[in-house]
This record gives structure tokens, sequence and C-alpha cells, in this order.
């Protein structure tokens, strides 16, 4: 691409507004409540005589229930309630409200179990000890079914049945394809490319948010229903309990104020908002259940393992011709969300070169373990991991610059993925510049050492409805009050990624006000208008369109009448920037704000100033309105005897549009290397017959101070025309290369291909004692 | 949830014993670090729980240049690690505490719960060991002194008999030309090894070893001396070969199990390469001290 | 199995709470007085969500019998600020974005309170740092921007009040 195409597309595309709060930094808006212990979670809630409930779980991984005796239970001292699947009539739920084959999960099951540590009863008690004692007490008589584990078995004609009818225990398949793909093998092959195929094992990982799944609720005599939920989308919960108890959704209000970390983990109705609901529901109290992180570890969800073949053509010269890629998912034993990330992992997978011919296929199978889910990446950290890895052994083996190869074939702006997505503002080629110009100035890092690269791209906001949501992706209602401070009522939930702070930067900056002068309020149902929420990297793009949208309405009341008040001629522009209404061209002739406000309202007939904004994307193609880009450099040094991976540096050149909160986008670089490189070479969830190995902290290993390495970003600033204020997703795509990244590193610094998830010493070794051995037979 | 049990709480040692020897299904907790973890997944759950935490008679760390370094049951593993004396005297002990779980838990935890609890991926066991430490037990019946390495029987079972308690750890004075080695094998900085090895070398004047003692923590159900290895390096010169020999026995003599963490065949080739590494790195500190 | 009542001092007030002996101390500070800006976040003594301080040290407030704090001086999260000015090291996490969920950070907290109290007057390094907060578990922030704060605050960046 020559200079003046890039030139060209930063005259066209970056503004010269300066602005008064986007992009500076701001402390959190809820920083001080964190930092002094005021912030109350669903886990510290406490209500007048409030009971605590227990889940009783499956010991086995498939089984049908034949009878379950509470008698016992019941007359412990001290036990209210013990529910069991015959009090919920085994209402069957699930995200994929649209798709009724795919809402298969019943919470309390009236039939079988199909994994251990699924729900079969709760018990309500006055203390937690005495539920748990209860518990014991509870006999279910099972009759053991066959089980199977793994997705490859479990699609094999004589697998045990997990769910009746469905076939050879595919829950869900999807195929994507573009291009020839037949036909550009057939070239490829027939020109002299060369053609590579691997097959992948990743692995799963959890979320592990701190505060484990949570909630309290507290069904009242006049059939209302407040439910306190560590919750990614308090409108999801609401709905979804609405509908497996049979109530309106305006009577059911959820309330999610602050929240212990979701990661994808956390939007689908969990065991503990459920039970807790019934139990409530039943005897007219408070019931509060928070899940000990061993139950966390068995029975919440996990991101989805997955078996990948990767079939790829490419040039001599380094052109990328064609893929087909065919991926097995271990769905677990139900749907959830994963049927998202099984599309996602096959549409990222081709990220971000611009395939003539793509073909993918997934199958997502169920097995009997705990269902897999989305989880920061959704299903894209798997797919990178494949697919950049795979084509950095090809330049290898070509004798071809990775980088070179990489920058002939990347997305750029303006480029549509066929039949599939449009791509707008795209850095991809300035990422892969910086991170050459950052890697080749480190010059040589001695032996065992080297640095390793990725690129990727993800989706910033998911266009997907599954929910069947009929109201607005996201929707926001700004109220100016007399004296100027401002009241945000806004839909999207924060759970630490800082969408509230993000929201009052944009109303700020919107309005001409300062950041103090926003309240915001999210998290509570009865509140604040309806919200998809925290998931598919939306809230920026969608809700920050929708406050935007708000405030712009409310700025609108505002000048409108200060023209009036001002006698302006028509042809004047007004703004307000820093509290100070103001002539654009003539800046010192203006008035204050806050006496705009007052006149205003009182003109209005003493009503406040109220603007609304909505988002709904359309016409945006089948997955995102906009997609960040990236590509990070790890530089990892391994110990050839013990197999021991010590991660020096972490640099990301990343493309996120606009950045709004500068603190908050190191924090999710950050965050998200962190998370990716425990996903690289530490998180695991080994099982045997379906029982989990390492339900805790102590087995299950996630980084640490010590272990997190350097961390650093290179900013691609570009401006995207979907976005508020040119801004996109930042924070989840970038858990998308790491893994890849880390394997990339390994490869360069011993010569070993790594193609299985966790990349543990062990497997380390075991392919340095491979490569030996081969060399030897040479 | 933790099962119910009676408190007792000793004023002094006497009383201690006498309130241990009175109790049947009576457990003594000190810092409680890891007793608290199994009692609370219901695995121990005594009648009758002894708290000796607050008996400050036994929290001291005394040195003498004769007799060398005693460390009271109840110390803390911060206070080991802080302590000038056993930076100075003993750094490897100090080290080895630097490395021991979290600072919350070295803030808590004591050196005589640690060793009671006897846990073979504990971390002091080893390095006392190698460092010849005794110790010293004792009940209403009187006290007996042994070496610590007779002290652990089989995972989580020591040479305490009924009504005991863990009083004091010895550590001898060092052999001149003495330098105490210890490493853990973890994929994270606070965790407990997967497998560890201490060795301690000590020199002769013409750079000959002149003893070895070589401790395998993790590799068996107690920590596990390398005898055959200390032989072989008895009065050889540093060779870089010959630890590697030595690496070889404590692959073959060492009995790991095999958990998810890494396979039997992966900790005995990490004993073998941390063997070889800890000697060397012994046998280098050796030479420079007097 | 006799409850028994307990003294002890939190944030610089007495308390007495009638407990039985097996309540661990984060029990005593979150169910029976109400400081609930302690978290827990597991079982096995892990994740340092429940750090408190007792006499000054950083413990695990899950790991310990309250009945073994008898007549000590706990403190907590909320004993941080005085007069409702923070701490330096509470103000260098605002200045660092150094919390996201900030369910860990209460505990990161005391950690970071405890790390700079022992190491007040002489230079820290990077892994000092690093090695002071080892044992709490933060799954948002990647740790960096905690560690630069406790930094800054090491460096005398933050005055107390």
């Amino acid at each position: 691409m020559s200079t003046e195409i890039k030139e060209l597309k930063y005259s066209t595309f970056k503004t010269n507004i300066k602005y008064s709060v986007i992009n500076t930094k701001v402390h959190n808006v809820d920083g001080i409540a964190k930092v002094t212990g005021r912030a109350q979670y669903t886990f510290d809630i406490k209500l007048p005589g409030m009971l605590y409930g227990k889940i009783l779980r499956s010991p086995h991984p498939h089984a049908r229930i034949i009878n379950i005796d509470t008698t016992r239970a019941m007359e412990l001292p001290g036990v209210k309630a013990v529910v069991t699947g015959k009090d919920t009539l085994g209402i069957k739920q699930g995200i994929w409200r649209r798709y009724e084959e795919l809402c298969d999960e019943q919470i309390l099951p009236l039939e079988k179990v199909r994994y251990i540590g699924e729900p079969v009863a709760a018990v309500a008690a006055v203390t937690e000890e005495i539920a748990e004692q209860a518990l014991d007490l509870i006999d279910v008589e099972y009759e053991v079914l066959p089980a199977v584990f793994e997705p490859l078995d479990a699609i094999k004609k004589d697998a045990p049945v997990i769910h009746e009818g469905v076939e050879r225990n595919v829950n869900v398949t999807r195929h994507i394809e573009w291009g020839d793909v037949d036909e550009a093998f057939a070239e490829a092959e027939k020109n002299g490319g060369y053609i590579r195929e691997d097959w992948f094992r990743c692995s799963g990982q959890h979320h592990m948010c701190m505060e484990t799944r949570a909630a309290v609720s507290s069904y009242t005599p006049e059939g209302k229903l407040t439910v306190w939920a560590s919750t990614q989308s308090a409108y999801y919960t609401q709905a979804l309990i609405a509908g497996v108890l049979g109530m309106r959704e305006g009577d059911v209000r959820v309330i999610a104020t602050y929240v212990g970390g979701g990661f994808g983990g956390k939007f689908e109705l969990d065991a503990a908002m459920f039970c807790s609901a019934v139990l409530s529901k039943k005897l007219c109290k408070p019931v509060k259940i928070v899940f000990t992180r061993e139950e966390d570890m068995i029975a919440s969800k996990r991101r989805t393992p997955m078996y990948y073949y990767v079939r790829t053509a490419m040039s001599r010269d380094g052109q990328l011709l064609a893929r087909e890629s065919r991926m097995f998912s271990n769905g677990g034993a139900y749907t959830g969300m994963g049927a998202t990330a099984l599309y996602l992992s096959g549409f990222f997978h081709s990220f971000p070169y611009k395939w003539k011919a793509y073909r993918y296929d997934g199958y997502r199978v169920y097995t009997n373990t705990m269902p897999s889910t989305s989880m920061r990446g959704f299903g894209a950290p798997q797919a990178m991991f494949c697919s950049e890895q795979q084509i950095e052994w090809m330049c290898a083996d070509l004798g071809l610059d990775p980088y070179e190869v990489r920058r002939k074939n990347a997305h750029t702006e303006c480029y549509e993925v066929p039949g599939q997505a449009f791509i707008q503002s795209c850095g991809m080629t300035e990422c892969i510049d910086k991170i050459e110009q950052w890697a080749k100035s480190k010059g040589d890092l001695g032996p065992n050492r080297a640095i390793g690269i990725s690129s990727c791209g993800f989706m910033s906001g998911g266009i997907f409805n599954w929910f069947d949501s009929p109201y607005s992706f996201s929707s926001a209602v700004v109220t100016i009050n007399i004296d100027g401070t401002v009241e945000l009522h806004v839909g999207c939930q924060d759970i630490g990624q800082g969408s509230n702070t993000t929201m009052a930067i944009i109303a700020a900056e919107t309005l001409g006000v300062k950041v103090e002068d926003i309240k915001v309020h999210s998290g509570d149902t009865d509140h604040c208008p309806a919200d998809l929420g925290a998931w598919g990297s939306r809230q920026t793009l969608m809700a920050g369109n929708a406050v935007k949208m708000a405030c712009e309405d409310a700025k609108r009341q505002l000048l409108e009448f200060a023209y009036a008040e001002m006698g302006l001629n028509i042809v004047y522009d007004l703004d307000i920037k820093d509290r100070w209404v103001h002539v654009i061209a003539r800046p010192e002739r203006g008035m204050k704000y806050e006496d705009l406000v007052r006149k205003a309202i009182r003109a209005k007939d003493g009503q406040r100033i109220v603007g609304r904004g909505y988002y709904t994307p359309h016409r945006k193609g089948m997955i995102s309105p906009a997609y960040s880009y990236m590509m990070q450099a790890v530089d990892a040094e391994i110990d050839p005897e013990t197999g021991k991976i010590k991660v020096h540096e972490i640099m990301t050149a990343h493309d996120c549009g606009q950045p709004i909160n500068p603190l908050g986008l190191v924090g999710q670089l950050e965050g998200a290397a962190s998370m990716a490189l425990g996903y690289a070479y530490l998180e695991d969830l080994p099982m045997d017959e379906g029982k989990l190995l390492n339900p805790n902290l102590v087995d299950y290993k996630v980084i640490r101070a010590p272990e997190m390495p350097k961390t650093g970003m290179i900013d691609i600033e570009t401006y995207e025309a979907e976005g508020p204020y040119g801004a996109k997703e930042a924070g989840e795509g970038l858990t998308n290369p790491t893994a890849a990244a880390l394997g990339n590193a390994i490869f360069h610094a011993l010569g070993i291909q790594m193609k299985e998830l966790p990349l543990t010493p062990e497997r380390i070794l075991r392919a340095l004692r491979e490569k030996k051995e081969k060399e030897a037979n040479k | 949830m933790i099962n119910d049990f009676n408190y007792l709480k000793p004023g002094s040692v006497k009383e201690a014993f006498e309130m241990y020897a009175e109790h049947d299904d009576c457990k003594v907790i000190c810092g409680g670090q890891s007793l608290l973890i199994v009692m609370r997944q219901g695995m121990v759950a005594p009648e009758y729980l002894l708290d000796i935490k607050g008996l400050d008679e036994l929290r001291y760390i005394k040195y003498d240049e004769k007799d060398g370094l005693r460390i009271g049951a109840t110390t803390t593993h911060r206070e080991i690690e802080k302590s000038p004396i056993i930076q100075e005297k003993y750094p490897v002990l100090s080290l080895m505490e630097t490395k021991l779980a979290s600072i919350q838990t070295r803030n808590w935890g004591t050196i005589g719960g640690n060793l009671a609890h006897a846990d073979p991926a504990g971390d002091p066991a080893p390095v006392l060991i190698a460092l010849n430490a005794n110790i010293k037990v004792g009940g209403k019946n009187g006290e007996r002194t042994m070496p610590l390495e007779d002290f652990f029987k089989d995972y989580f079972e020591t040479a305490l008999e009924k009504g005991e308690l863990v009083l004091e750890v010895h550590v001898p004075v060092p052999p001149a030309k003495t330098s105490v080695a210890y490493q853990k094998f973890n994929l994270l900085d606070s965790d407990m090894g997967i497998v560890a090895v201490a060795a301690s070398i000590t020199l002769n004047g013409d750079d000959t070893c002149k003893d070895a003692r070589i401790v395998l923590g993790n590799a068996a159900p107690i920590p596990k001396r390398v005898k055959n290895a200390e032989e072989l390096l008895k009065g050889k010169k540093f060779d870089e070969k010959l630890f590697e020999e030595v690496g070889r026995i404590s692959y073959e003599e060492s009995e790991p199990v095999a958990d998810i963490h890494a396979s039997e065949e992966h900790r005995r080739h990490l004993l073998s390469v941390l063997t070889k590494r800890m000697i060397k790195k012994a046998w280098e500190q050796a030479r420079a001290v007097a | 199995m006799e409850k028994r009542a307990l003294k002890l001092s939190v944030n610089g007030q007495e308390y007495e709470v009638f407990i039985h002996p097996k309540t661990l101390l984060v029990e005593v500070i979150r169910d029976h007085l109400g400081f609930t800006g302690t978290k827990r976040g597991c079982e096995t003594v892990s994740c340092g969500a429940c750090t408190v301080l007792v006499n000054g040290a950083s413990v695990k407030s899950c790991s310990v019998l309250a009945v073994q704090v008898e007549g000590m001086e706990v403190t907590t999260v909320e004993g941080l600020e005085q007069d409702g000015k923070l701490s330096p090291i509470q103000k260098a996490f605002l200045d660092n974005g150094s919390y996201q969920c900030g369910f860990c950070t209460p505990g990161m907290l005391m950690s970071a309170t405890a790390f700079l109290k022992e190491n007040e007057g002489r230079e820290v390094t990077e892994h000092e740092i690093r090695e002071g907060i080892e044992g709490n578990i933060c799954r948002c922030t990647g740790y960096n921007s905690i560690v630069r704060a406790i930094d800054a605050v090491a460096k005398g960046t933050y005055k107390e009040e």
C-alpha cells in the first residue's frame, strides 16, 4: 500500500476536534465506592428475615432421576422449603429464546441429569449451615446412564443419547462459506501453491470471576419479585426469570449495581438466580444463594473447548488462497450461549485476512460435561491459536517474512467480507507496521527466547437477537436538573469494565459539562431502560450511541432556548463546552450553562429537560457494525530443560477507533493479557469421567502479580463512523491473540509446533523430544 | 462447613501438655493455614481443638555460635524470613521462606504447624533436612529430640506420639565451606512445588566434595534423601558430567505420584534437572564461604 | 461447642461478639459486625479477597479463627480512610485505575497497605511489589496498574492528609 493512500485515509477519517472530556484521564465514576469498601455487591446483600439457600447437585454425569425424597430434609429444624423439578415442572429455558429447540436447560431437571454438578434440588433454611446439612438429608434415587465426555466420541453413531431426538448429539451446526473453496484448493495445487493441514486442540477455561454466582430474591405478597443478581444483563435476567416463573416482566425487578466480574459467564439464567427466585416465591421471604468457589467451577459454565482441523493454501509468495476448517466443540450438557461461540469462532478464524475462498463447518456437540458458553473472545482465542500459528509455520516452511505475508493479506478499510460483514475503519496494516518496528528494535534476545506475533480483529457489538428482545439493543434517558446536574439512566451493565464511566464521559462531552456533573444510574430494571447488557463487546458502541443521542436531544432543547435567550442570528452555531454555552465562531460570547438550564426549565413550564436515545443496528451485515484490529507480540523465554515459560513482555498495537477512557483502555489491555496468558499456558479444566479434577484456586492456576509481564500498547487511532465519537470495542478482542502469539514465540525460540492448549512444560518437553527424535532419524 | 468443636486455649506449654493428654480426639491448631482448609472440607473434624498459637514461650529465634539456631514452634514463617541472624547465617532458610505461599500465610502460619502437618510438598522440611536439623517434640511425659529426617513417617504422618507437640527446630552450625541451595519447580511463584530439591555441599580445601546432603521434596511420601547420590559426590571434583549422573540417581530413586499438574515421568525428569542445578549452585556458593 | 464472648478492636473501635469457636475472623467482620468491604472468593485460602490487617500484619481472614485474635487490633478496608479523607494508596488506586470490578480491591488494598508500611523509607523494586501482592488474585486488571499505584505511593507521590 502506498504512502499516499495512508495519508489520504488519515485525512479522511481522523477528525481534528479537540475534546474536553473524551480521551482525558478521569477517575471511574464508581471508584471511591470501590476503594473504600462501600460498593455493595449481591454477595453483600442482607435483608430482614432473609433465608439462605443451598443446592443439591448431581454426582453422576448422566442419570435418570427415579425419585427425590425430601421428607428427611424438611424435618430438619430450620429448613423452610425444599424444591425440585416437580415444583418447577421442568420448565425448559435458554437464552436463545427464538429457537425453542435450543432452550434445552431445566435448571432443576425433572427427568434426568446430564453433568456432574447439575442442580437437582434446592433448600432454603434459616442459616447457610442448616441448608447445607439438609442437602445430606435429601434422598435421590438415580438410574445411572452411560455417559460420553468428548465431542469426537459423542458424535459417533452408537454414542449415548444426551438429549432425546438429537441425532449424534449434534446440538448446533454452523456453515460459513464464500468463494469456490474446492476450486481454489485445486488451483493452488496446480500452480504449485503450498497447502498445509493441522489438527489443534483448544482447552476450556473458567471465567473465575472473583464474585462467584450469587443472587438474593425477594418475593412479596403483592406479587412482585426483586432479585439482586450478579449478572451481565439485568434485562436478560429479568425476562428469563419472568419467563420461568410465569410472571410479567414488569413485576420482576432485577438489581445489579455492582457485579464482581463477568467475562461472558454471567448473562444466562443461573441456578443461584433461579433457585432463589423459586424458593422466595414459594415462601414469600427473601432467599440468598451464593455459590462456593467449587460450585462455581463445576457447575457454572466455561470457555468452549474446541478441536480444529485447519487446511490452508498459500501461494509461494505468501498470498493466502483458500482455507477450509472443521471444528468440533465440546458443548457440554446444554446450549447456553455456546451456539454463538460456534458462529463467531468460525467467522473470526478468517480474520483479519482477505480470503477469496473460505469454508468453515462447526459442530457443537453435546457431552456429559458442564455446559460451555461464551467467554471473553467468544470462540476467537481458540480460532486464532490455530490460524495464526499455522500461518506462521507456513511462512517458515516457505521462507517468507511473516509480517510481510500478514500485511499482504490484511483487511483494509471499506472491505467487505463476502456476504458476511462490511469493514469501515481498519488500522490492521498500521498495527503490523508498528509491531514489526518494535520487534526488530529489540535485536537479538539470546538463546531459547523469541518474539511471537499474532494479528486479529474483533466485533464491536454483536448484531444478534436470538433472545428476541422487542426493545432497542440500547437505550438511554438523560434528565437535567435545575442546577445543571445530570441524571443519566442507562441499561448497559457495568461489570467492572467501566461502562458507567464510559457513558459518563460520552454524556459529559456531548452535553458540554464535566464528568462530575453526571450521575449514572444503571443495573436496575425498574429505573433504567432495557438494554441487552454487557456481552459481545457491544456497550461502548451501542449504549454509547444511545447516550450520545439522548444527550444531543437534551442539548438541542437547551440550545433552542439559548437562541431565543441570546437573540442570535440563526446562521450562527451554538455549542456548550466546559459548562459554557457559546457561539462557536465567537466563543467569548455566551452564557453559563447553569443559568441556561435554570431559565430553560422555567420556560418549559417547570419540566426538567429530558433527552432520549436508543440504538439498534440496521444494515450492518451479519456480525457487527464495526471491528477492532490488533497485532500482539509476546516476548517469551523457555527453559529447555524444564519446559518452564517466562514471559518477558507483551506489546500490542491496537486499533479501537477513538479511545474514550484512556485509563480504562489500558486496564482492558492489561486485564485481557493476564486472562489470555493464563489461557495460553496455565489454565485448564481437566476431567475424569466428567468430574472436574481442579475445582479450586489451588489446583486451577490463574496469573498472579509475579507472573504478569510488562505490557505496552501502541494506539493506532482510526475513526469509526458507526461508533460514538469514532469509538470501537476495546477489551474483549484483546483476549484473542495471546495464546497464538505465545505459541509462535515458542516456535521461534525452540523450533517446536504446539498444537494443544495450554502450553504446559510437559507438552513443550514432549515436543522437544519428538523434534530431536525426528532430527536423529533424518 | 467446619464441624463444631470444643475450644481449648492453654496459657502455657505445661498446660497445653496437660490439656492435650486429657482430651481424646483432640487436634492441635497453631496458625491453622492448612488445618482450617481440611476442616472446612470436613476431612478433619475433631471433638477438641487445642490452640497453641498464643504460646509465646515457643515463639523465639535464638542463635549461638556453638549451638547453632533454635526456632520455637510457634514462630511464624515471616519472622524466620525477616530474621537478620537467619538472613546472615542461614540465607537459604530465609530465601525458602520468601517463596512459601503468600505473605498473608507466612504472617500467620508457623514453622511448627508446617512441620507437624507433614505435607510432602512443604518447603521447610527439605531445606532443614539438608541443614541437618533436629526437631524437639514433647508432651506430659517429657521431651525428646530427633533428626528432622526421622520425624516424617508417611503422607501427613509424623513421629509425634499421642499427646506430643512440636516444640522446637534446631539447626546446628554448618561445617566450614558448606552451602545449601534450594529450588522448587512450580508454575506460579507462590505455589507449592510440583517437586523440589535441597542440596547441601561441604567442600575440602582442595575443592573436592567432603560431604553432601540431597533432599527431594514432593518426590515421595516424605522428604527423601538421595544417599547414593551423596556418596557418589564425596571426594569428587566439580564436574558437570558428575552432576548429570547425580541427577539421574534422583530420577531413579524418587517415587513421585502423578497428578493433574505433572506426570510421574515429568516429575522424575524435573527432579534430575533440579538436583543437578542445586548441587552445582551449592558447590559454587560453598567455594565462596569460609 | 459453647459460644464464647470475644473482644477485639476493628478499625480502632472495641467490639464484643458472642460466637462459636469455629467462627472465622472473616465471618465476625462481615456477618457479625457488618463490615462488608472485606470479601470472600474461595474456600482454600487462595484468593486473598478477605485480607485484613491483624496488629498491622496482613492475614487472610478466612484462614484465622476469630478466637485467635482475642484482644488484637484488626484493620479492614473501611479503616483506611480517616474522617472521609482517602489514604495515599486509595488515592493512587483511583489515579491509576487499579481496580475494575472492585471485588478483590479491598483485600488488595490491605496487602498494599501492609507492604508499604513494612517498606517505609526504603526503595522497593517492582518485583518486590509484585511479591507483596502475590497472595491476592485480581481477575480484571492484570495487576500492572496496581503495581504502578503501589510504586507511586512508595516513591512518595502521595502524602497522608
